[in-house]
């Protein structure tokens, strides 16, 4: 067992460019997966925590189950398989019919993978808001979708931030995966860069070096936004009123 | 004789194998104010949760204006936004502040304007006192503060009976008397009331009907003077007297 650790920093600087690339795809990999999985998550989770009215009418009623069943055996796929299987599967299961590109094909699959866990960490949130609030909602005779958008989400989606954040993290790391459909992020370039060359370690270290980089700016970041977000909260609010007073 | 806004007849409603509310009838008319009193678990907040259909009764009929709004003649939504309720916990949305609060039915359900909307919450939560708190966050409120909040959104709605689910019981005593001065302020101004309490005192003084329930059915009813100064059911003697004991009522 050894490494050169000087080689490592000369192999890091020589082959930069091929690192940044890979990184800059890998970041856009995080953000896609995270903003569409995110929304995908919202639709997902609000149709897993309608509440099934007693005053529904029958087909109402056989719609909402069927949204939940749907719903579960989506989350329970995309939970319950690698996300290195599901690329695979799915993009040469399409290519022959939407003829997509490594590229596309990553994003619309990180972004499904994402949101089957977008929705359950929603899902909680949703769960997690005071049950008077919906009561509240519906005394004053709005709809469930209206307490939702209103009343319910912005707290749901406060109270679950550090949990949707987290999955920014992990995208970071997950979208390695990419590289089995040949997706040219930080992995893949990593593993083109010890093959030529052929030194393993001290090219993964460098690849390591760098996913912690990425992964600790996206933590600092988050908690900056979360702090930000407590914080800001009551001076905001007060900013906005002024203004349309004096409006 | 004019008919009743709100008539419930035949109402049971069951949460499992337990029968809470067993056959209510009972009708409110316009401007009445009925306190509905009785021990824990006699079935009032029930009632009154089937009244707004937060509870869904298993038989019966409650009629708005005649019309039944559990045969479907009435969307619920629609019923819903004229009869307001005024909860325990306050339920004030925790994501808005104060003015939002008494802004967002208004917008959303009754299709008003901005400004108009704004100009009545303004005018509610000044009814209450509570103008002065306008962009404060609903969930930094003293729990007196919340609930007048509370019983200002309602108020924005413009609704034509407002439910009470025992409004004073989560407070601090000290702020008791500041809700109470609230509704009896809107009892005067001639709105429909129907007011679940512990409150004997308020029950006496500004009600113009008391329903005393027990074992999920009414056992007694009259004006405040028959159910308290002459109670017919020994129940109702028992319940009063306890009362009594505990607070020197007048």
């Amino acid at each position: 067992m050894s490494i050169d650790w000087s080689y490592a920093w000369r192999a890091l600087v020589k082959n930069w460019p091929m690192f940044w690339y890979g990184m800059k795809v890998t970041i856009e990999f995080a953000l896609v997966g995270t903003v569409f999985g995110f929304l995908i998550g919202l639709v997902v989770g609000a149709i897993r925590s309608v509440p099934i009215d007693p005053l529904d009418s029958p087909l109402i009623k056989g719609l909402k189950k069927f949204g939940r069943w749907i719903t579960g055996l989506y989350i329970w796929v995309f939970r319950g398989t690698p996300m290195m299987i599901q690329a695979c599967f799915i993009y040469y299961l399409l290519r022959p019919v939407i003829h997509w590109g490594p590229i596309t094909a990553g994003f619309v699959i990180i972004s499904i993978n994402t949101g089957a866990y977008m929705a359950e960490i929603l899902r909680s949130g949703i769960q997690s808001v005071d049950p008077g609030q919906l009561e509240a909602c519906k005394a004053i005779g709005m709809s469930n979708f209206q307490a939702m958008v209103y009343v319910i989400f912005p707290q749901a989606i406060k109270n679950t931030f550090p949990a949707i954040g987290n999955q920014l993290v992990v995208n970071l790391k997950d979208s390695c995966m990419m590289n089995v459909i040949s997706v040219t992020e930080l992995f893949f370039q990593s593993s083109s860069i010890a093959g030529s060359n052929m030194r393993f370690v001290e090219i993964y270290f460098d690849t390591a070096i760098l996913y912690l980089i990425l992964t600790t700016a996206a933590t600092w970041l988050l908690n900056l936004i979360e702090r930000r977000m407590s914080q800001d909260e009551d001076t905001a609010k007060k900013k906005k009123f002024f203004m349309e007073m004096s409006a | 004789m004019t008919s009743p806004v709100i008539s419930v007849e035949h109402l049971k409603k069951s949460f499992g194998a337990q029968e809470v509310l067993h056959d209510i009838d009972f009708q409110i008319e316009k401007g009445e104010v009925v306190s509905i009193i009785g021990s824990s678990g006699s079935g009032k907040s029930t009632l009154l949760r089937c009244i707004n259909l937060l509870e869904i009764p298993d038989s019966g009929t409650i009629s708005f204006h005649g019309q039944n709004i559990l045969g479907g003649g009435l969307k619920p939504t629609d019923y819903r936004s004229k009869v307001g309720m005024v909860f325990q916990n306050f339920n004030l949305f925790a994501n808005k502040n104060v003015l939002d609060n008494c802004i967002l039915g208004q917008r959303k359900v009754l299709g008003r304007s901005n400004e108009e909307a704004r100009k009545i919450a303004l005018q509610h939560l000044e009814r209450v006192g509570m103008s002065d708190f306008l962009n404060k966050n609903a969930t930094k409120l003293s729990g007196g503060q919340k609930q007048r909040v509370a019983i200002a959104r309602a108020l924005s709605m413009d609704p034509e009976v407002l439910l009470f689910d025992e409004p004073t019981s989560a407070l601090d005593p000290e702020m008791v008397g500041e809700v109470l001065d609230v509704m009896k302020g809107l009892a005067s101004s001639g709105l429909t009331m129907i007011v679940v309490t512990h409150e004997m005192q308020f029950a006496k003084d500004v009600s113009d009907r008391v329903i005393f329930m027990d074992q999920g059915v009414i056992a007694e009813q009259g004006t405040p003077d028959e159910v308290f100064n002459h109670p017919k059911n020994e129940r109702t003697r028992q319940f009063l007297s306890r009362f009594r004991e505990s607070a020197n009522l007048s």
